[in-house]
């Protein structure tokens, strides 16, 4: 100090400027830190019971649910359908999500029901399988579980990220601090993501969020993904029948675009599979087939999310094979 | 293990806190294990290399100064490769996750076991002349070791495939069986290094060594070793041959300067590198926009990542008490080609001046020899980026602009100006001559070139508009470099922020942590580490 104030004064203000800030992140804003480190491997995937007997759906994974809250016990008469998967099925919100038209249709009928939406954006199967183990202690009557197979490099990359940082190595020592680790994160998913076109990133492949445009460019690593889905539901289904829950698969369909330009749906690869393990337990429900009767510009926003006629029309498909399959007419479970 | 590399700080610490601890001498063998190592973190094999340098070069820098040693030490000492390869060779496990060690070919321990025969008969023999003449072979032996050994492993294969491609050009159908050689890093750095120092104590401008640890931490001297700068004898030894008194300075300019090139590698050059990695590979579709951003990106990629490395390189030295010489000094601000020369990578610029242009005659003896000198220096200062004819191509290309410039009057004039607003035209204009030799540089092959100038020629009101994000990126991570410039502008260090009032420092670093953090990604390379 006595030697160079100057330097010490200013090196002392910067850390105290880091600090300050990674103190206030943590103290003001805990909610927003909670789960944000777990990438999705957390035991509780982000279900937070309150005291006061209410459960509130919470971060998981860096990702949110979308803010629901639910009472712990279920309500008489009231059938509980749980809605997993990751962001097609999330939606714009909980009312427009095919989750929230559901509801809508079931209660025009006269069926009380709880419809929670636990799609998060992102989550592949071994998430949403954690997501599930989560949500099958809290009674639903029914699982509605949408098969993707896009998701799977995520899954992997934040299963490694959660290992290497939750790890004492050296080289993971700045990614302790949550301020530091946001601006790391936020700096490869908002700015290069953003500035960057997909071909730039995709050359670098250094950075883990783009090193999964390479791998899905690898037919052998879309078909390992693939196996990972299948291999991963099959899982749930058995979780589901051990809690004697009924399941309807939705299997992904995508908005393809021809040479001329025109858009036609087609199954992502999972049908064939939802339909060979299909049985009076488990329902199927093909998007592509749900929404085939809607133009396709109109029905997707995107390659894979749809809009909300979109939604609907699953929300109807999943109806009507409720009602085929005598779902509706079932009085709901007791409630523990 | 780079200067970016998360094992770099433990290493450095461990080094600079043993460093102080121990006396003159302990000093001097910590130096020298402490480099040895690092560069066998790299390439343990060619330790090997280094230490046959160590050995020649000692030796004939004594011999230069008239000091004779007995054969058996020469012998010795050239021992130490093939002794060191013969360990390398039985070693078989790696020996920790940063040292693994490559195979050896029993022909390359051969050629080893017969340095010492060589090197001592030589060495004999030269002390046989009488002392004028012994100088001129002392130096030889020197030069020429130094230049056999990077004319080997740097330049063999190029020439020899160019003369295969030129005889298969003539009809002659033969091919030549061109093995690969793994180009050992720093070569081109310690054997500069090397030959610098035989010839300032040829001329009388440094003494030599006299201890043989003194030597070897001089030439293997960890943080300038794998790329510089590259140090004079006069300047740089006697930093090693005094007992360094710690000084609280040592500390803040090194960490400083350490800082400071961490930012220039992370948040300037390793983005930038995205862009211009896109621009210069010719299987990527590019339009004029394209090009002219992949240009921009190019030279701001190498700036922030030579000048940041020589900054890292500087701060090491530093926290050890030692002071190595700038390297860069605002380039992009130059106002003509003799200018830029003086600013960027300031010791090749210097060593080519001073130990070829000047003895090929300089300035002297007319205009026409004046342009031949800039010819063959500019050629040969291009060669030795690379044995690649970009890199010659763009060496030819400056000795072409230092021409006009020296040649076309209002040229001269513009670079000479001094302020105002043909100062501002004069940069502009150096600026774009140096974009252009960017582009030169970075394209390593015809076909590449010819697909950045078709696409520099295609500009559209779309492709215009379709750049801004892209740019966008460029800027963001460009314009913290040019802030920093503006505010150090008149000193003779990007580093130098001493003059800044402290909480505006203090705000500065946080934030600048904060940048490096978001923009860490992997192991970037350092572009200079392949020369």
């Amino acid at each position: 100090m006595r030697h160079f104030p100057h330097i010490t004064r200013a090196c002392a203000l910067a850390i105290g400027l880091l600090v300050t800030g990674e103190l206030v992140v943590r103290i003001g804003f805990s909610s927003s830190v909670d789960g944000r480190f777990d990438y999705g491997y957390h035991p509780t995937a982000g279900f937070r019971e309150d005291k006061s007997g209410i459960l509130r759906l919470m971060r998981t994974g860096g990702r949110r649910f979308f803010e629901q809250q639910f009472p712990l016990s279920k309500p008489q008469h009231t059938r509980r359908i749980m809605v997993l998967g990751d962001s097609v099925p999330r939606g714009r919100s909980v009312e427009s999500s095919y989750a929230g038209q559901l509801k809508v249709l079931l209660e025009d009928q006269g069926i009380k029901s709880e419809v929670w939406n636990l799609a998060v954006p992102g989550y592949g199967a071994r998430r949403i399988q954690i997501v599930l183990r989560q949500a099958l202690q809290y009674n639903p009557d029914l699982v509605v579980l949408h098969l993707n197979n896009s998701n799977e490099f995520e899954d992997e990359r934040e299963r490694q990220r959660g290992l290497e940082f939750a790890g004492m190595h050296p080289k993971n020592w700045l990614m302790k601090s949550f301020l530091l680790r946001r601006l790391y994160e936020a700096r490869t998913e908002q700015l290069s993501w953003k500035l960057l076109p997909e071909v730039v990133r995709a050359r670098d492949g250094a950075r883990d969020a783009d090193t999964e445009i390479l791998a899905g460019m690898n037919s052998e690593t879309q078909k390992t993904w693939e196996k990972r889905v299948r291999d991963t539901t099959l899982t749930d289904l058995e979780l589901c029948r051990a809690h004697n829950v009924p399941v309807i698969l939705v299997t992904q369909a995508l908005r393809v675009q021809d040479s001329v330009g025109h858009y036609t749906i087609q199954d992502a690869g999972l049908a064939g599979f939802a339909d060979s393990v299909t049985n009076g337990h488990v329902l199927h429900v093909p998007m592509d087939k749900a929404v085939e009767s809607l133009d396709p510009a109109m029905a997707f926003a995107d390659t894979s999310h749809l809009r909300e006629p979109g939604h609907v029309a699953m929300a109807r498909a999943i109806h009507q094979v409720l009602d085929q399959g005598g779902f509706l007419r079932v009085r709901p479970a007791t409630t523990h | 293990m780079t200067f970016v590399s998360w094992p770099y700080p433990f290493f450095l610490a461990a080094a600079v806190l043993s460093y102080w601890k121990l006396p003159l001498r302990g000093r001097l063998w910590l130096l020298m294990i402490s480099s040895y190592a690092f560069y066998a973190a790299w390439d343990a094999r060619f330790l090997a290399l280094l230490s046959a340098s160590t050995a020649l070069d000692y030796f004939c820098g004594l011999a230069l100064a008239g000091e004779r040693r007995p054969a058996w030490h020469v012998a010795l000492a050239s021992s130490l490769p093939a002794l060191w390869l013969g360990i390398c060779s039985r070693m078989t496990a790696p020996l920790s996750p940063w040292l693994t060690i490559q195979p050896i070919d029993s022909w390359v321990i051969g050629i080893a076991s017969l340095l010492p025969v060589v090197f001592t008969v030589a060495y004999l023999l030269c002390w046989k002349f009488a002392k004028a003449q012994r100088q001129k072979a002392f130096l030889l032996l020197s030069i020429g070791s130094n230049l056999i050994v990077l004319g080997f492993f740097k330049y063999a294969h190029f020439f020899g495939e160019s003369l295969d491609a030129l005889l298969k050009s003539m009809g002659w159908g033969t091919s030549l069986q061109l093995g690969s050689v793994v180009l050992p890093i720093a070569i081109s750095f310690y054997t500069f290094q090397s030959i610098s120092y035989a010839v300032d104590i040829y001329r009388g401008k440094g003494h030599p060594a006299r201890d043989y640890v003194l030597f070897a931490s001089y030439l293997a001297f960890f943080p300038q070793l794998i790329a510089g700068p590259i140090e004079r004898v006069g300047r740089f030894l006697p930093q090693f041959e005094t007992a360094r008194v710690w000084r609280p300075e040592h500390l803040h300019h090194g960490l400083r300067l350490l800082f400071t090139g961490v930012f220039k590698k992370v948040v300037v050059a390793d983005p930038c590198a995205l862009v211009a990695n896109h621009v210069f590979d010719p299987a990527s579709a590019i339009d004029g926009p394209w090009a002219l951003l992949g240009a921009i990106a190019f030279a701001f990629q190498i700036y922030g990542d030579f000048s940041g490395y020589t900054d890292m390189a500087r701060g090491s030295a530093r926290l050890l008490g030692i002071e190595l010489s700038t390297n860069f000094q605002f380039p992009y601000q130059a106002r003509g080609p003799s200018e830029f020369w003086q600013r960027w990578h300031q010791t090749l610029s210097s060593w080519f001046r001073d130990y070829v242009y000047i003895p090929l005659g300089g300035n002297r003896h007319g205009r026409w020899n004046e342009i031949r000198n800039l010819w063959i220096t500019m050629g040969l200062a291009g060669l030795w980026h690379g044995a690649s004819w970009n890199f010659i191509l763009w060496g030819l290309y400056h000795a072409a602009l230092l021409t006009l410039y020296r040649v076309f009057r209002p040229l001269s004039t513009l670079e000479s100006s001094q302020g105002g607003f043909r100062a501002s035209m004069a940069v502009g204009l150096m600026l774009c001559w140096t974009l252009l030799g960017w582009v030169l540089f970075r394209c390593t092959s015809l076909p590449a070139l010819s697909h950045w100038v078709q696409a520099a020629g295609h500009w559209s009101l779309p492709a215009t508009v379709g750049i801004l994000r892209p740019a966008g990126w460029v800027a963001l991570h460009v314009l913290p470099l040019l802030l920093l410039q503006a505010a150090t502008r008149g000193r003779n260090d990007e580093s130098d922020t001493d003059h800044w009032p402290w909480p505006v420092r203090g705000i500065s670093y946080a934030l600048a942590t904060l940048a490096i953090v978001a923009s860490a990604s992997q192991d970037q390379e350092f572009i200079y580490f392949q020369f």
